[in-house]
């Protein structure tokens, strides 16, 4: 009986895992196939060709919305990291007046859904003229309420004792935080730096909103348009492009696990 | 200190200025584009109460919402009940304890758009992997994303597998809290695993259980690339969710005042629904 | 020339008085202790005089220069923290020598003042150790040599030993009352420990309430303290209280109360009211006890007291007795000692009593 549950467990396990894993498995190796091929529920193709990304790169700019996305993506998590964590630094540490406001303003903004905001996001970018610009892909996301409340929280159960010696020291409130705060904090600092990262890597609505240069846009805003728009043609060439922003995830996420699923899970719990 | 004031005021100022402009400022503004119209180009002039009126009698956004209740009519108790499977599987002494975890969490960090990407392959009628697999069984096709019947469920479906990895982790939390000496008592008083786990595990999750079904109720609410990629919100509009269409509004027809009221109007119907489920569980709690 | 002086001190938190009107000055080369319990402003006036508090009003000096608008880094203070206060990502060797770094000394001075500092507190096996590696008392010995290294005028503990064990306590006390004198560096030490108070301050300041209650040396703290707070303060086991009044019996003044007559030398001054309601303070090493004149009082004012606890301590015991309704508590050396419901005579010296009025305030 004993052994029956253990075999049954394993079994309902190894379903679950393969549900998980083989459609990737399938797309990537669906991506190697000449198109005859790709509907094959083998992982293994019988003739290699690349002739998919050889496609997909001549009709799109997938290497210039990679390079946007790295850069979209790698802007907005330093600016989390540094202005969040000065900010989260002040809020928790520093007493100075209107800081019981800007705490309530933060969490209150968190209730606040996403598409209550949007359109006049989108009207403020258009009026601003910073459509079709980087600065309207990373300037609203340069600070993060869930990130300044992670940080600040963290921060808070830092003794006092370390800022008074520090200060003793001869610090400055920055160098205090960058040379004190900051190495205690890796752990919360990581967390950050992950949700914040794929937040960007993986949004498409609002680049889809403020870009619609094909050169400007980001790696899921041209898949989606590219597998929309017909330019992909055949399953094989769209797959390949949606592996351009799978990849480098993956390889991450293979490095970093732990990490991600405490980040990505920390962060929807706390936001 | 008064150096330490001007220090804090200093490092929060930016801060300030940023929610002012991002989140203060949007916020007003959407409430006062419910009562205008505006095309971005000409000056917006005041409508009153249009919009207000305009939406209460359109159809195509009612039709939203009630796909939107229909997807979230499969998709939290089935996100429930997978995410709670999974977390109890895994809540035990295994092998490769991490490598299930880590497969399970997979999709959740994987694009939206490269999932719906995906899964529109996996759902072709013709050529999809789910219905070759059906045709090796014996079973004939089924039109997934054709047949306003089952589109909408097969994207519910397609989202529980998205995000039920990221509920495992919030029941597998849930679960480290049920105390040790709780398991132990009613071990000792002999009850089965299945009471066990009606008696003391369920209960005890209950709070992560509300968690899953607000965020799952929100995230259903927020439905937009899905949609928009798959089916282009067919086939009858059956699968059109308020998200893709608030974004037709404002993007394909300009209509930036009556695009933030259904902002607005969705906004409100998040906070009712998700109200009068924490109302109704946590009534259930004080049982 | 003083080394510290607070002038008309004050601080407030909001509407919250914490420190009022605070005035002391610290002489070069003093320990000054300043004890009180939770809430006293100890840690508040080591802090202000640090820069880490502001002043809400009145001056602080250090030396000759008016430090009360300048930050802590431009006073050449050093602090000992409670919690020691530790960078945890840096080595011994770097938190002792960052506070220099960061002024610029040169590389081979730090050298030279690291290598004293961990010389005199037996730091140098552990200089490339982070602070988490550390038992109590290493932490706390980096976190003085910390201080040391910085050479500065005045150094600051505030209740530096509560973290440590009793025993590691008692030991340090020793190690920072020495290294103190062979420093000859002036210190201000908060604490709300009145034996460390007593065994390391040249002077011992006694707060309560945001104010000065006494400043003196130890002993005369101990023998006459101004005030029933600072008199039930210092001193273990604490003074016996025993409220009463004053009486003039035949010419000669006594304390009475309810199942006890106490008589006193002097006279009853004349501004004092016939029969004053006052409190009798008496140390419990002050009573004689007679724990052979089992139930006789031996001479006329000695009192009857009924034992209710004997706590044996081995070297000295106490007896804890009731006189009357009152409750008190005797001190003494003895081996044999008498049972619980026995009944002792006590007999109460005259010149070791202290007598408070109803202000609590110490009558002469």
């Amino acid at each position: 009986m004993k052994t029956f549950r253990r075999v049954a467990l394993y079994a309902g396990l190894t379903i679950a895992a393969i549900t998980f894993i083989y459609p990737f498995l399938w797309m990537a190796s669906a991506t190697f196939k000449p198109p005859i091929e790709v509907g094959s529920l083998s992982l293994i193709p019988n003739h290699i060709t690349f002739d998919n990304y050889r496609t997909m790169w001549a009709r799109a700019p997938f290497g210039r919305a990679l390079l946007n996305s790295a850069f979209v993506a790698t802007t907005i998590t330093l600016a989390v990291l540094l202005f969040g964590s000065m900010t989260a630094y002040a809020m928790a540490r520093l007493s100075f007046r209107g800081r019981p406001v800007l705490n309530a303003a933060t969490i209150a903004v968190l209730l606040v859904p996403g598409q209550l905001t949007l359109i006049p996001l989108y009207t403020l970018i258009v009026q601003l003229g910073w459509i079709d610009t980087y600065a309207a892909l990373i300037v609203p996301y340069l600070f993060n309420a869930t990130a300044i409340l992670m940080l600040r929280q963290f921060f808070l159960q830092i003794p006092q004792s370390l800022i008074d010696s520090a200060r003793m020291d001869g610090m400055g409130e920055l160098r205090i935080l960058f040379t004190i705060f900051w190495p205690l904090s890796k752990p919360v600092l990581s967390i950050v730096a992950i949700f914040t990262f794929m937040g960007s890597w993986n949004e498409v609505l609002w680049p889809l909103l403020v870009v619609r240069d094909q050169h400007l846009m980001t790696l899921p805003q041209l898949l989606t348009v590219f597998a929309l728009g017909g330019g992909a043609g055949t399953i094989g060439v769209s797959l390949a492009s949606a592996m351009v922003l799978v990849v480098p995830v993956v390889i991450a996420y293979a490095f970093l696990q732990r990490n991600f699923i405490e980040s990505m899970a920390g962060a929807g719990i706390k936001g | 200190m008064r150096a330490e004031e001007r220090s804090g005021s200093l490092l929060a100022a930016p801060y300030a200025a940023f929610l002012l402009i991002f989140a203060v400022y949007p916020i007003a503004f959407a409430l006062a584009l419910v009562f205008m119209q505006w095309d971005l180009v000409t000056t917006p002039s005041f409508a009153g109460f249009d919009n207000v009126r305009l939406l209460a009698n359109d159809g195509r956004f009612w039709r939203a919402v009630a796909n939107t209740f229909v997807f979230l009519s499969i998709h939290v108790p089935l996100q429930i009940a997978s995410a709670l499977a999974l977390a109890l599987a895994l809540n035990r002494r295994l092998v490769l304890r991490g490598f299930w975890r880590a497969s399970f969490f997979l999709p959740v960090v994987i694009s939206g758009a490269v999932v719906a990407i995906l899964w529109s392959h996996l759902y072709a009628t013709d050529v999809g992997l789910i219905n070759r697999l059906l045709a090796r069984i014996g079973l004939n096709p089924v039109p997934w994303l054709t047949d306003p019947a089952t589109a909408m469920p097969a994207i519910a479906v397609m989202v529980t597998w998205k995000n039920v990895g990221f509920y495992v982790i919030i029941y597998l939390a849930g679960l480290q809290y049920i105390p040790r000496s709780c398991q132990e008592a009613i071990e000792i008083e002999g009850a089965s695993a299945w009471q066990r786990f009606r008696y003391l595990t369920l209960p005890s999750l209950l709070p992560q259980t509300l968690l899953v079904v607000t965020l799952s109720t929100i995230n259903g609410f927020q439905l937009f690339i899905e949609p928009y990629v798959m089916t282009g919100g067919g086939p009858l509009r059956r699968t059109y969710s308020v998200v893709l269409y608030l974004y037709t509004n404002a993007f394909a027809y300009q209509k930036m005042g009556y695009a933030a009221t259904i902002g607005v109007a969705l906004a409100l119907i998040i906070g009712m629904v998700v109200f009068i489920q924490r109302r109704t569980i946590g009534r259930t709690e004080a049982l | 020339m003083p080394s510290v002086t607070f002038e008309h001190v004050s601080k407030r938190f909001g509407e919250v008085t914490v420190v009022e009107d605070f005035d002391l000055q610290v002489a070069d080369g003093e320990l000054l202790v300043l004890v009180g319990g939770s809430g006293s402003g100890k840690s508040t006036i080591l802090r202000m005089l640090a820069g880490l508090e502001t002043v809400t009003t009145g001056k602080i000096w250090i030396d000759d220069r008016d430090v009360t608008p300048l930050p802590p880094r431009d006073r050449d203070v050093a602090m000992v923290f409670q919690d020691y206060g530790l960078y945890p990502h840096m080595t011994v060797r770097e938190n002792l020598s960052l506070g220099l770094r960061l002024r610029k000394v040169p590389r081979d001075e730090i050298e030279r003042r690291v290598t004293w500092a961990a010389g005199m507190l037996r730091l140098e096996p552990l200089l490339e150790r982070r602070p988490k590696q550390l038992s109590g008392g290493q932490r706390q010995r980096v976190a003085m040599g910390r201080a040391m290294v910085r050479e500065p005028l005045v150094f600051l503990f505030d209740e530096p030993l509560s973290n440590l064990d009793a025993g590691l306590r008692a030991q340090m006390r020793i190690e920072i009352g020495g290294l103190q004198r062979r420093l000859g560096t002036t210190t201000v030490y908060v604490t709300h420990d009145q034996v460390e108070a007593m065994t390391l301050g040249d002077r011992i300041v006694v707060l309560a309430d945001g104010k000065i209650q006494q400043i003196g040396r130890p002993i005369e703290l101990y023998l006459a303290p101004v005030n029933r707070f600072v008199a039930g303060f210092i001193g273990t086991p604490s003074m016996n209280f025993v409220d009463g009044r004053l009486q003039t019996d035949d010419g000669a003044l006594a304390f009475m109360t309810e199942g006890a007559r106490v008589k006193l030398p002097g006279k009853l001054l004349p501004s004092e009211n016939e029969s004053a309601s006052v409190t009798l303070g008496i140390r419990p090493e002050d009573l004689n006890v007679d724990l052979a004149a089992n139930g006789t009082p031996n001479s006329d004012d000695a009192l009857l007291g009924k034992i209710v606890l004997v706590e044996r301590l081995g070297g000295t015991s106490h007896i804890h007795f009731e006189v009357g309704p009152h409750r008190l508590m005797a001190s003494v050396s003895a081996d044999s000692l008498p049972d619980v419901g026995d009944t002792i005579t006590i007999q109460v010296p005259a010149e070791r009593v202290h007598l408070f009025g109803s202000d609590g305030r110490a009558l002469s």
